[in-house]
């Protein structure tokens, strides 16, 4: 019921920031990682469809992980999050910021995620990367821009 | 009756162990946790404690995070020109806080010079108590130690210089006593003290570890702390600060190639192995000289023996490759330059470990 009201509220929110459509929405900052990411990290990822299909690759190892595929099916929502987390990352990768979705406090606050279930997320990060043929070196510089944000999203 | 009443008390330990069986796996099954990334907890040091082959790392052992409790067994086997070390121990690590270790470490000599004396020791029926076995002398020590991450964060905060910091302590156990006194060490059993940076650097896919260790070790504890002039006197076991650097680049998230450099004293360089009344004094002035000279038909004199039995220390340096297949295991391959152990010059050898995480 919680995931139903939840969901339905997504919806909503995303169907008006669809409708509203106002590129200068940023819920979310670039992250700053100390020397930086090389500057090719977005087009070794294969620019912004390489982004796509390596979201769609860690969407497929998360959902097939039991020790966080649960919660993305209670709480999740696994087309509306591929759309945001390709945003994310493009930004975060050096793109430019279109990300509509929440902060990532925001997303994550109430979920009590913990960093093992972090963790779980970075091996789905780093299997996609092996499935989509993104060196490992490349794929540490995502990586490297996404971890700041571990303190906003693990709060147990 | 007699029969019933042993049953009857069998029964309720059986009773009494299955209900403590069952609190201990639930709450295991609790606290259980293997949820860190790869290798991320370092392996399996020389000293026990978490961190690349002889540096510890600020990083805790183990593959738990805050959460939990994680932990393995370690077996390292190094094989030099005249010494082989086996190391065998294991470390637990509590809440990515807090690190308990042991290790049991034996070094087998394979020394010419040593054995000659100890032959002519026990042929002279002179108990010296040198600590020396004609057919190779050992030593043995054992390690405790204890690490406490203070602040910081190697991995996650990549936004932040501040390296992940650690303190930590081991207490080294030398039972080797007689043979470490021989080797005119002050002390068989001492404690060292360090602290612990340790950063990765996703840019660049590296992990970067400084530690400083204050200490009075000679060879981490092998041949014992601090050192005496022959006859045990004047001896000094000041300890001081030895600086130690590790670097490892990843290849692959479970492949790392690095390198360390650890500082070593030399307390013990130029004392001559302790031999007492066996080679006292110059010319001809040692029980030792006419046996040696009668034992080696005088091409190696007591003089030359006595020569060879000065002693030296380097400092550390080694190149290395760990890879992890699995979260419950790992395996580290290095080449060490250990430069002079002892009485025994440019020991480089290879050191293979294997770290088995629960
Ligand atoms: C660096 C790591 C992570 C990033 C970049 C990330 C990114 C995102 C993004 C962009 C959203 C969409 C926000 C929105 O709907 O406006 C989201 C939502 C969500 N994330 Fe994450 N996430 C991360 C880690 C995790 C982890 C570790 C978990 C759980 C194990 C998780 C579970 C969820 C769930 C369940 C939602 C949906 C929340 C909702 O719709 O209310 N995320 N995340």
């Amino acid at each position: 019921m919680k995931a139903f009201t939840r969901n339905l509220m997504l919806g909503a929110a995303l169907s008006m920031s669809a409708l509203v459509a106002t590129p200068s929405f940023a819920a979310e900052e670039k992250t700053q990682p100390i020397l930086g990411i090389t500057s090719s990290a977005l087009e070794e990822f294969g620019g912004r469809e390489g982004v796509r299909a390596w979201v769609e690759s860690l969407f497929y190892y998360i959902m097939l992980d039991n020790r966080i595929a649960p919660i993305f099916r209670e709480f999740g929502n696994v087309e509306r999050q591929t759309f945001l987390n390709t945003q994310l990352e493009i930004m975060v990768l050096g793109g430019p910021n279109e990300y509509q979705g929440a902060s990532m406090s925001a997303a994550h606050a109430d979920l009590g995620i913990t960093m093992a279930q972090f963790n779980a997320v970075v091996e789905a990060a780093y299997n996609a990367c092996e499935r989509n043929v993104i060196k490992y070196h490349t794929c540490n510089q995502l990586i490297n821009a996404l971890a700041p944000f571990t303190a906003d999203i693990v709060t147990r | 009756m007699k029969g019933s009443k042993g049953s009857g008390t069998r029964w309720i330990k059986g009773l009494a162990f299955a209900a403590l069986s069952m609190v201990s796996s639930h709450s295991w099954a609790g606290l259980y946790d293997d949820g860190k990334v790869f290798l991320t907890g370092g392996v399996f040091t020389v000293d026990g404690a978490g961190g690349g082959g002889a540096v510890p790392w600020a990083t805790i052992t183990g593959y738990e995070t805050r959460d939990g409790i994680n932990g393995g067994v370690g077996f390292t086997y190094v094989q030099l020109p005249n010494y082989s070390l086996n190391f065998l121990g294991g470390s637990i690590g509590f809440f990515d806080r807090f690190e308990l270790s042991y290790v049991n470490t034996k070094l087998s000599t394979n020394l010419g010079n040593v054995d000659t004396v100890a032959l002519v020791a026990s042929v002279l029926n002179v108990d010296n108590n040198l600590g020396l076995d004609p057919n190779g002398s050992n030593l043995h020590m054992e390690t405790y130690g204890a690490k406490l991450r203070l602040f910081g964060d190697a991995v996650y905060t990549s936004d932040s210089y501040l390296p992940q910091t650690a303190i930590g302590a081991f207490y080294k156990v030398n039972s080797t006593k007689e043979f470490v006194k021989t080797l005119s060490a002050a002390e068989d059993k001492d404690w060292e003290a360090y602290m612990a940076f340790t950063k990765v650097f996703f840019r660049y896919s590296t992990l970067v570890n400084l530690t400083v260790r204050y200490t009075s070790a000679n060879q981490i504890g092998l041949t014992g702390f601090g050192s005496c002039d022959n006859g045990h006197r004047n001896c000094n076991n000041d300890k001081e600060f030895r600086v130690e650097f590790s670097t490892a680049y990843l290849l692959q998230k479970n492949f790392a190639i690095g390198g360390e450099y650890q500082q070593h004293g030399n307390q013990q360089k130029n004392k001559p192995v302790d031999t007492g009344d066996l080679l006292a004094g110059d010319g001809n002035g040692g029980l030792l000289n006419p046996i040696v000279g009668g034992l080696v038909g005088g091409v190696i004199g007591a003089t030359n023996l006595r020569d060879s039995l000065v002693q030296n220390e380097s400092d550390w340096y080694d190149v290395f490759a760990a890879y992890a297949p699995s979260k419950n295991y790992s395996i580290t391959i290095a080449y060490l330059f250990l430069g002079d152990i002892a009485v025994a010059r440019e020991q480089n050898g290879l050191y293979l470990s294997l770290h088995a995480t629960f």
